[in-house]
């Protein structure tokens, strides 16, 4: 379920020109909208400056991690995780924590080389910690639940992830106080000019750390042994389980992974996001927002779908104006459902809604 | 046809967990005015338990955003009463009818769909009623906080405490009437199995949007007793850690049973306000307690404290029958 627009086999049999094969897909819903939205990215540019596209870039590819990690995490394990945003937040709190004394180190001790690596040592620590936490949620959640009972699995992991939101939001406030912890940049150098506008160093990193990462987990999900085998465990546990598939290690993989993903951005997005207890809601407000828009348990639609997302941000902070960004969006999505319940790449997730 | 007192669910322990609810504010420490106002928290997390469960506990259906049907009562019942200077006592009623309007409107477009889509969709139009509460200052004035009359003119809350158990009664009443009838029936059978209820001649998108209607109405109706109660709204009201809390009192108290909620909710959120008071140097560490607890009853006992009530009483009623 999860592999909507990663293989389709059925697609690759019938042998049409590329082109033919192109057309059709801009005439699906899925087509329509990418080229709505590049349309709309293409006028918002020339309107208000190249600056737009950097920002979807940015924000847009840490939505689509975040997203990504919903998804796979919806798909294999059938949990709707509501505490994803507070992976985010511990994102931030560990590259704040790592990267804020190397900074201090670096003040009294200049170092060239060390200036330029504490940034990717505070996300990569981030990434760590993400998937460390990952490991504990499911062994002391999710993991005691599956073996005692799957009734009312969805309802009641629904109602386990508010309650450990609830504790990591209150953890933080208790341990590290609600005053923000940010930094202003992560690396003192000049921005760099791309295309005659001027990007700092850390929005730069960021927006390629988010494509590259889509990338190799693009390449992971598709032609690995592992990939192959979340994308089983998510069509039909029964039957992965038959083909000797380690179920419950898959499953705590991709717990990891998405907690992982979602701490990555957090730490990567620190210089935009600083770090306190409710720091989590806007991501995971954003990452259900392009669930809900690109349907159910598509990891393809989900990448597409954060760039949308931030597109859609960046016009209504223009355009409309600051705090309206929880507005607006509920109209689009009412739009959506009326007119393609199933959302606009319409994948059909079956199965698990029935239980 | 039943007898009334079956059709309501009335019990000896319910009757018994009325009146001591009733004579409450008469014994120490409760007749302190402090404790009055845990009190009343406790009853208004109680009764919006009991309208959130409606659907949550009988069609499947989780309104998440169902502070922000609460807060937009609340909102238009306090609105009402300042333009117009109406009598708080009519605008709470009207202020019940913008939320069912807008349940009615979002229950047409997402309640055809399945639980997760209607509970994400119901997030984000909760979350869009607190960000139209903050922007829309000329209206609500904001975070700055919209004073509104007050119900009553005296200082006390007894008077309080008995209106909003005296709504919550009307709440359970209500609710539990509709679940005897067909309706309630026809809820049940769209809670289980859907498409067994559609075959059966069920329409779900009807009896969805009837169920949800009613839930926001009420929602909204307890609001109004929110605003003119405090007498002052933030749009913090709708925030969804509200909702969660009262989601956490409907399945602590047992989904599908309504009175679950009510029951657990006063000793629930009055320990909590006690271990907040008591524990005031550490803040957060009441609600870490209050997640902890959440997912302790989730893992280990789902049921709530309504399946704990029926096996009690399946264990009583197979000793009565084997001294028989």
């Amino acid at each position: 379920m999860i592999c909507g627009g990663l293989s389709n086999v059925g697609e690759a049999i019938v042998m049409e020109p590329v082109i033919v094969r192109f057309f059709r897909w801009l005439k699906s819903s899925a087509g329509i909208t990418i080229l709505v939205t590049l349309v709309i990215a293409a006028y918002a540019a020339m309107d208000q400056g190249a600056y737009v596209i950097i920002n979807i870039l940015v924000t847009g590819g840490m939505w689509a991690l975040m997203a990504m990690g919903l998804t796979l995490m919806f798909g294999v394990m059938n949990i709707s995780n509501f505490a994803h945003g507070e992976y985010f937040m511990i994102g931030t709190l560990v590259a704040y924590y790592v990267f804020t004394p190397l900074h201090q180190h670096l003040e009294s001790h200049p170092n060239h080389l060390l200036t330029l690596v504490a940034p990717v040592i505070a996300v990569f620590s981030a990434f760590v910690v993400g998937g460390m936490s990952g490991i504990l949620t499911d062994r002391l959640v999710f993991y005691p639940l599956r073996k005692r009972s799957k009734e009312n699995w969805l309802m009641n992991c629904f109602l386990l992830t508010l309650g450990i939101s609830v504790i990591l939001i209150n953890a933080h406030q208790l341990i590290f106080g609600t005053q923000y912890k940010g930094i202003v940049r992560y690396w003192p150098l000049p921005p760099v000019s791309l295309f005659g506008v001027y990007i700092s160093i850390d929005r730069l990193f960021a927006s390629v750390l988010a494509i590259v990462t889509i990338a190799i987990f693009w390449v992971f999900m598709k032609y690995t042994k592992v990939g192959q085998a979340l994308r089983a465990v998510s069509q039909d546990e029964t039957g992965a389980l038959m083909v000797g598939i380690s179920v419950d290690n898959i499953q705590l993989l991709a717990m990891i992974m998405s907690c992982a993903l979602a701490a990555m951005a957090g730490g990567s997005l620190l210089f935009m996001y600083p770090s306190y207890p409710t720091v989590g809601l806007e991501p995971l407000y954003n990452s259900w927002f392009v669930i809900i828009i690109v349907g159910f348990g598509n990891i393809a639609g989900a990448a597409a779908g954060g760039f949308m997302i931030a597109l859609l941000q960046i016009l209504t902070r223009v355009y409309v104006g600051e705090g309206w960004e929880y507005v607006i969006p509920v109209l689009l999505i009412a739009l959506v459902l009326i007119v393609k319940p199933n959302g606009l790449f319409g994948s059909k997730v079956r199965g698990i809604w029935e239980k | 046809m039943k007898k009334f007192q079956d059709r309501i669910g009335l019990s000896m322990p319910g009757l018994l967990f009325g009146v001591f609810l009733l004579l409450l504010p008469w014994f120490p420490p409760f007749n302190k005015e402090y404790i009055l106002r845990w009190l009343i928290a406790a009853l208004i997390v109680g009764a919006s338990a009991i309208a959130f469960d409606f659907s949550g506990g009988f069609i499947a259906v989780i309104n998440f955003g169902f502070m922000g049907f609460f807060g937009l009562g609340a909102y238009t019942s306090a609105l009402l009463a300042i333009r117009f200077h109406l009598s708080p006592w009519l605008t709470i009623f009207i202020g019940a009818l913008s939320p069912a309007i807008l349940g009615l409107l979002s229950g047409l477009v997402s309640l055809r769909l399945r639980g997760m889509m209607i509970l994400c969709f119901t997030w984000f139009v909760g979350l869009a009623l607190m960000g139209l509460a903050t922007k829309l200052v000329f209206l609500t004035r904001g975070s700055l906080g919209l004073p509104c009359p007050t119900l009553y003119k005296t200082a006390s809350n007894v008077p309080y405490y008995y209106t909003i158990l005296g709504m919550m009664f009307v709440t359970y009443l209500v609710m539990k009437l509709v679940i005897q009838s067909h309706y309630g029936l026809a809820f049940r059978a769209i809670g289980q199995n859907m498409e067994a209820a559609r075959t059966s001649g069920i329409n779900p998108l009807k009896f969805r949007v009837v169920n949800f209607i009613l839930a926001c109405a009420f929602a909204g109706w307890i609001g109004g007793f929110y605003a003119h109660y405090y007498g002052v709204l933030t749009p913090d009201l709708m925030s969804t850690a509200k909702t969660t809390e009262v989601l956490v009192i409907a399945y602590i108290g047992g989904r599908g049973s309504l009175w679950g909620g009510a029951v657990a909710a006063v000793p629930f959120v009055f320990a909590m306000e006690v271990i907040r008071s008591v524990l005031s140097d550490m803040p957060g560490l009441n609600l870490i307690i209050y997640g902890l607890f959440l997912i302790f009853v989730m893992l280990y006992y789902p049921g709530g404290l309504a399946e704990g009530y029926r096996k009690i009483v399946a264990k009583l009623r197979v000793k009565e029958i084997a001294q028989h």
